[in-house]
């Protein structure tokens, strides 16, 4: 073990904690934007410490391609060769392998796939996963997990719980680093809670420390996504990290902090301002409307990042798929959208301002009360009482991340 | 843009020559084809300037007739009196004199005739400032600093002059020394999507293999964010493959050129501008292999280089070569 998780405030289920790791002393809730290959697109690593980014998630698999594990290890770890003071976070490769090469199979032995350097079939083992990421260093390494999607049914599912048990115990064997990098369990499962309830239990039997909360934001429907979450929030130690892999949107973060969960990584706030959209308080704002070409007010007015004290909409608008630097601008944004999301999730817990937090969020996103009813439902369970920004009404379809009116 | 410093803006011309088919000189203007909707468009020297003073640029450039150096005969005397002619329409078109100063642009080829012609008939229509165009296309070096030393020769002391398209470090430092103030140029950042960067000695390549494992930064001696924060070894994993590498070295090669520019300032200012050169010199040519047209050149200028020039001096060109990656 190597890290100290410390409770400082709590409303219900949700936490606010100090996460003391190897690099740095991290607040959650916590965001981590997805470095993939040692660097997040479009931004420096001295922006990245001014929005206030705490942890940066790796790609094992796309490290492991270039520069490979072995020169990162040579040159001092990913924390040397990136020149990040702060912390990282590797995850085992298994999930870009399945998700982005041909012919990627999953046995009993790792996870075979095509080598897309060279085509030769290769393998990867729980083994090779976790002495990839000691060579890497991160300060939490992830277990390699049998994951599949939430949308499949069937015997799949349960083989993939079971092999995810066996893996751990291979993945734990095979850790050098004990004392300098946390090895996460992943709880799989899919959608049936019998089987997650089996993963929990499994993992939590190893005394990891800490967990995440795998194979979900694949395609599942809300109304199942949360409930898994809550089943697992409410079943994980109390006194360890909850990572919910692969969320993800604001308001997916907002709803899993109040059901106990801790920390989260995506793609989407990066990604989606390489298409030229933006995360406001109202949803999200789209740079490439045409009526964005003479708007001269700032992203958001309320956003006091270096790219709203800066630059107009106008501005952004013209670069937007046409400049690389119109993508960067809206990276910048996204993430200091992000890094605010998450102190704010963090300090309102521990100042006992939680609900008021999240009902002034919800307020702003669904200004005419028409809150998503598995948002409603959630809530519920996690004991926030958001009468105040729903309508009385509530059969309406599902408007999270919405495009906003760009007259707002 | 919100920028708070100047701005410069160009004519228009040389794009829609160099990047347009179809495009095509006449006295009226530059007709081209519009790459939006493909219809015939012509763009005037009234229309550059008009177009030029709703930007709002400090300093905007008189559509010229630009022709490429490396082409002979009746078509660059052509364009040396359509320039001057264009001049006259650009100053009439200018509706902002007193926020926005009209440069005009020599042309000439590399003929020292309609060069000092064209010179002449810019001077007498006293503009705030002057550029020498046409270069940069492709001529041989020792024609380039020919036709910029003869025009800085001719052009009035009290105005800015303002060689357009360089460049090469080493070609701001000779032209600089010539008396040139002014300078722009795609090179540094366009080389930097390429993966080089610039250095003291040259260019160093961070796509060559011996760079996967070097934890050196870029330039040991170099102040900049890049060289503080990054390894070789780091810009190396991502040049070509994130535009992360392309930002970087842009941010170094940029940082490059402004000390370059304020050590030329600084250098002149303290009188200490001949030291200054050889220092240039002796780091990008430490084997004394000096260029020859670098030599005549600083003959000209009246700059002593010889204490960074080998006795011998029969060698290629050496300017922009590749360092060896082992310095």
């Amino acid at each position: 073990m190597a890290l100290r998780f410390e409770v400082l405030g709590r409303f219900n289920r949700a936490r606010a904690a100090q996460l003391t790791l190897p690099h740095f002393v991290c607040q959650t809730p916590l965001f981590m934007p997805v470095g993939t290959q040692g660097t997040i697109k479009g931004l420096t690593n001295d922006q990245l410490e001014e929005i206030g980014c705490q942890i940066i998630l790796g790609n094992t698999y796309h490290l492991a391609l270039r520069p490979t594990s072995e020169l990162i290890d040579e040159l001092g770890g990913l924390h040397k060769f990136m020149n990040w003071p702060r912390a990282l976070l590797t995850d085992s490769g298994g999930f870009q392998m399945v998700s982005l090469l041909h012919l990627a199979d999953i046995t009993e032995k790792g996870v075979t796939f095509q080598s897309p350097v060279d085509g030769k079939p290769m393998l990867l083992t729980p083994e090779e996963s976790i002495q990839i990421q000691n060579r890497i260093g991160a300060d939490i390494i992830m277990a390699l997990d049998d994951v599949v999607r939430t949308t499949i049914t069937g015997p799949r599912i349960e083989e993939a719980t079971y092999r995810t048990l066996r893996w751990i115990d291979r993945c734990i064997a095979a850790h050098r680093r004990p004392n300098e990098q946390n090895l996460f369990g992943i709880v799989q499962g899919g959608l049936d809670p019998v089987l997650r309830d089996i993963c929990v239990r499994g993992l939590v039997e190893r005394n990891l420390p800490g967990y995440a909360i795998g194979g979900l934001s694949g395609g599942e429907d809300k109304d199942s996504f949360w409930r898994v979450v809550a089943q697992c929030t409410a079943a994980l130690p109390e006194d360890k990290p909850r990572y919910v892999m692969g969320v993800g949107y604001p308001l997916d973060i907002v709803v899993c902090s109040a059901l106990g969960a801790d920390m989260y990584d995506c793609v989407y706030p990066t990604r989606t301002a390489r298409f030229g959209t933006a995360l406001v308080p109202e949803g999200v704002l789209k740079l490439k409307h045409q009526a964005m070409a003479n708007d001269t007010r700032p992203i958001d007015p309320s956003c006091n990042c270096m790219v709203c004290k800066k630059y107009s909409r106008a501005y952004i608008h013209c670069l937007v798929t046409k400049d690389a630097m119109g993508s960067q601008l809206l990276s910048y944004h996204n993430l200091f959208f992000m890094m605010k999301l998450s102190s704010d999730l963090h300090a309102s817990i521990v100042r006992g301002r939680f609900p008021e937090f999240v009902c002034k969020f919800l307020q702003k996103m669904f200004p005419e009360g028409d809150v998503p009813e598995w948002v409603c439902n959630a809530m519920e369970v996690a004991g926030i009482d958001i009468s105040s920004c729903c309508s009385p009404f509530s059969s309406l379809p599902d408007y999270s991340n919405s495009e906003v009116p760009t007259d707002f």
